[in-house]
């Protein structure tokens, strides 16, 4: 034993870093189990059409191939989401973006499934898309989810003080649209599962997660089984970055593995991975702010339009986030803002690093420079004079009590800059 | 000149946990061994960003032992306590406060054990240092853990506890957004020099200095290793990373078309910590996986513009985009 | 149809029958069973499968089993020795180089293949000789650093 009481504050190596080092530490796709098989995806290859037909009988009758999972094999409830269960896990009347699953193909190999999953017939009869979010907020476009009889799944307005009283009052006023593109988590690992029944009857899945409970309530959902009955286990994660807490592969694994009663590891590939799983967020985001001459920022007001594709999943959620920090960290008495989360037939959007945090300050960033420069200011000095700090109430009107560090952020990356502040003016005295 | 360099800056504020009243909850559990080192159980599974070893960080220290005497498992549904995602930087705060609170109450138990043996009045009378539990004001009584621990057993005492915390938020009002709905809040602020080729319009990252707000820092090191990634993300961002669509297809799911920062796209990195203590976290620590990826691209859009005077008002930067407005600027 | 295969892997001898269309990744993984070396993109852009191939680094997703007939191969589970961690190992871990630990290996064995060839690298050498491997948890600050500490000790032995 080796006592200490300097745990906290020490640069420990990490304990997970000899096992990775050394290559011993396993990811799903390096796991395998006596007689296992291998599944593959068939996933839509329109944005919206109609299912009219599936043959999967060529598929099931080539050498190899042990079972094709389809709709009509899910026991449960055929639906998945984190926030609304909006999403197939197998769709087989309808498909809205090419994420949408239509079949695992189970078989002894890999290239098997694979040239199996290729023998399967989808006779689709392409719908009416839409493909952008300002249109799809239009009243005639086509409706994603046409139950909803909205393609809006969710909006929220923040209000404070009164923004053109603010405009009024305001020396210097920046007016402008910003847009922040589609991307991908991109972590290394490509999504892979391993499902199994175990000795209890119980169902066993490995996969790298963001959360074991969370996979666990969907995968009992799907299977129609008590929670008790299903494992999750994480093994190691090759990077998540938000782009794992929607289900990817563990229902259908689970599906596959209890229909052919054998242990099923599914490995997505690259392209694979990309149709699989959430996307951040693009975002339109027109924003219109105004200082006094002292650079004191008195009114923001914006409107962001975040597309989140043909699925739910986090929108509601990212676009209040959005919302919530439109303004920065930054005092303002006057604040609208309105924010929307729109459905398209686009891949859908979720979680990603930041969740609806990241995109606004591109947009809000961009309107400080823009109002300093207007001001013969510096962009230190405008941000000091508008930085929240403790005892101050945000947009929302929260009071922040304690830990609000970014005064000292500021000191300490322009310190490092070599700029130097006057910390009662926020004059900055040199430039680089 | 071809080539011309300018610096930005960008500042944030981060909400961290789910927020707005949504259920935060994490728990851990804790057994202490018959030798004074420990098992803890908690759901929370680390993605790479280091949660495994934060956590042990956090036992051990409560504990008074070293890392390598707390064992952690975690991240199965059969033998783990739910302990949230591992998402919105919050497993830091959210199960760092989990299992500082699950050692507490092993701890206590061992306290009130050795209230006994020991001959004071309440665990108050005790204090327990670097392995060792002793009188206050009289030291020289005193026993180690492992000693106390043992007999604890031997005496039907069960060192286990068992710690929830939940993250308070609230709802925010659905007509005027009027409300907290997050706690703790991050901080940061970036300063970014790039160098901007205006010949091809091609944007190199020289320097970027990240000042993040993290409460405290449990594990330095890997408070810079979460700073240091999240700029590489928020550069990719800013510079080359975008989805491209069509008819809602992905044109470019492969990581030929689809670009990554590579080691040659990475600036200097100078990843700095401001430690500001938020009293709710465990030994004040609030969190770092997201806000450090927030400033990166807006600083970057800001030093292009002190570099060459154009505006992207959207992203990616890519030099086609860049060239473009250079282009239109002279005109 | 199956084709003999000759291979010395971290210094072991196999001879093995693989099916010809089999990526030399494949049999490391599958046959061999050493599943250190991973995949991340199939097509050689991002460097997760990354082997030293008679001393050249190369990407096993893209040689076929049966080119690498004879080689003599280092994959990470040969890096360290009687149990001791290999220099790079060791560096990696003191400097934080690793968080989610998928283009590790392959990472290590790149800096591996540049510390061979040339003993002491700058840092722009360093971060050339790893842009091939994608990383996107580090930054790479950690795992440049990490490199230039082995080479700063070796230049003080």
């Amino acid at each position: 034993m080796k006592e200490t009481n300097d745990a906290v504050g020490a640069s420990t190596p990490r304990i997970d870093a000899v096992g990775k080092l050394l290559g011993k530490t396993s990811f799903p796709a390096d796991l395998s189990r006596p007689h296992m098989l291998y599944g593959k995806v068939l996933r839509s290859i329109h944005g919206h059409a109609r299912i009219k037909d599936m043959h999967v009988r060529e598929a099931e009758e080539m050498p190899g191939v042990r079972s094709v999972v389809t709709a009509k094999d899910v026991p449960g409830e055929n639906s998945q989401g984190v926030l609304y269960t909006d999403m197939h896990v197998l769709a087989d009347k309808e498909v809205r973006s090419v994420n949408d699953a239509l079949a695992v193909v189970v078989a002894d190999t890999e290239e098997i499934a694979s040239k199996a999953s290729k023998l399967i017939k989808v006779d689709y009869e392409v719908l009416p898309a839409v493909f952008d979010p300002e249109t799809a907020m239009q009243e005639d476009a086509p409706h994603v989810h046409p139950e909803l009889k909205t393609n809006v799944l969710y909006h929220l307005p923040i209000r404070r003080g009164n923004v053109e009283e603010g405009f009024e009052k305001s020396q210097v006023i920046i007016e402008d649209t910003y847009r922040t593109q589609m991307v991908d988590h991109a972590f290394l690992q490509p999504e892979a599962a391993l499902a199994y029944q175990d000795q209890r009857g119980h169902l066993v899945i490995n996969v790298a997660t963001q959360y074991v409970h969370w996979d666990r309530v969907e995968i009992a959902r799907v299977l129609g089984w008590t929670e008790n009955r299903v494992q999750v286990v994480c093994t190691a994660v090759g990077g998540a970055f938000g782009g794992r807490e929607d289900m990817s592969l563990q229902p259908l694994v689970a599906l596959a593995a209890l229909k052919t009663g054998r242990p099923v590891k599914m490995i997505l590939n690259r392209k694979e991975s990309f149709a699989a799983h959430s996307k951040r967020h693009p975002m339109v985001m027109s924003y219109k702010t105004g200082v006094d001459n002292k650079g004191q920022l008195i009114a923001v007001k914006a409107k962001i339009i975040g597309d989140t594709g043909a699925y739910a999943s986090w929108a509601p959620n990212i676009l209040r986030k959005a919302a919530i920090h439109a303004v920065g960290p930054y005092k303002c008495p006057n604040v609208e803002i309105d924010s929307y989360a729109v459905y398209t037939n686009n891949p859908f959007a979720g979680a990603m690093r930041g969740f609806g945090a990241a995109q606004p300050p591109v947009a809000m960033e961009s309107q400080m420079d823009r109002m300093a420069e207007k001001l013969a200011m510096h962009p230190l000095t405008i941000r000091w004079r508008n930085a929240l700090e403790e005892g101050d109430t945000t947009a929302t009107g929260q009071f922040l009590g304690s830990s609000v560090g970014l005064k000292e952020t500021m000191l300490q990356a322009a310190r490092a800059a070599g700029w130097t502040i006057d910390d009662q003016t926020g004059e900055v005295n040199s430039y680089g | 000149m071809a080539k011309k360099r300018g610096q930005g800056i960008a500042a944030i504020i981060y909400g961290t946990g789910y927020g707005n009243g949504f259920p935060d909850v994490s728990s851990a559990t804790v057994e202490i061994h018959d030798d004074g080192s420990a098992t803890v159980h908690t759901g929370a599974v680390d993605c790479g960003q280091g949660s495994d070893t934060t956590l042990i960080q956090i036992a051990a220290q409560e504990l008074g032992v070293s890392t390598e005497n707390i064992t952690l498992i975690t991240g199965d549904t059969d033998s783990t306590p739910d302990a949230g995602t591992t998402a919105a930087t919050r497993q830091t705060y959210a199960s760092g406060n989990a299992v500082l609170r699950a050692v507490r109450v092993a701890k206590q138990k061992l306290l009130q054990y050795g209230a006994s043996v020991l001959g004071v009045n309440t665990p108050e009378g005790l204090e327990m240092v670097k392995g060792v539990v002793s009188v206050k004001g009289y030291p020289q009584k005193q026993m180690s853990v492992a000693e106390l621990a043992f007999q604890a057993r031997f005496s039907g005492v069960r060192l286990l506890g068992e710690g929830t915390f939940v993250t308070h938020t609230t709802e925010v009002d659905p007509d005027t957004g009027q409300g907290a709905p997050y706690w703790p809040y991050a901080f940061g602020t970036q300063i970014v020099e790039v160098e901007v080729d205006t010949k091809t319009g091609k944007v190199d990252i020289i320097k970027a200095i990240a000042s993040h707000d993290v409460g405290k820092a449990i594990n330095p090191q890997n408070v810079r290793g979460q700073i240091a990634g999240a700029v590489a993300q928020g550069i990719g961002y800013a510079l080359m990373e975008e989805v491209n669509l069509g008819e809602g297809r992905i044109n470019n799911p492969n990581f030929s078309q689809y670009l990554l920062p590579t080691s040659m796209d990475m600036a200097e990195i100078e990843p700095l910590i401001v430690e500001s203590d938020e009293p709710t976290g465990p030994y004040g620590a609030k969190g770092i996986g997201e806000p450090a990826m927030l400033p990166t691209a807006p600083a970057i859009l800001n030093a292009i513009y002190d570099a060459v005077g154009i505006r992207l008002n959207s992203l990616p930067a890519t030099p086609e985009k860049v060239l473009d407005l250079l282009v239109s600027k002279q005109e | 149809m199956a084709a003999n295969l000759n291979l010395k892997v971290n210094g072991q001898e196999y001879q093995i029958k693989v099916d010809p269309a089999k990526r030399l990744l494949d049999v490391l993984r599958e046959d061999l069973g050493l599943t250190g070396t991973k995949e991340g993109c199939g097509e050689g852009e991002c460097g997760t499968c990354s082997v030293i191939l008679n001393g050249k680094l190369v990407n096993s997703c893209l040689v076929l089993a049966l080119q690498a007939d004879k080689a003599d191969i280092l994959t990470v589970e040969g890096l360290a020795e009687n149990g001791k961690l290999h220099p790079l190992q060791q560096a990696f871990m003191k400097e934080g180089a690793v968080q989610c630990g998928y283009c590790t290996p392959g990472m290590l064995l790149a800096a591996k293949a540049l510390l061979d060839s040339n003993s002491s690298p700058t840092k722009e050498e360093i971060k050339l000789a790893i842009s091939g491997n994608i990383c996107r948890c580090t930054g790479y600050d950690q795992i440049i650093r990490a490199v230039e500490s082995v080479v700063k000790a070796r230049e003080r032995n």
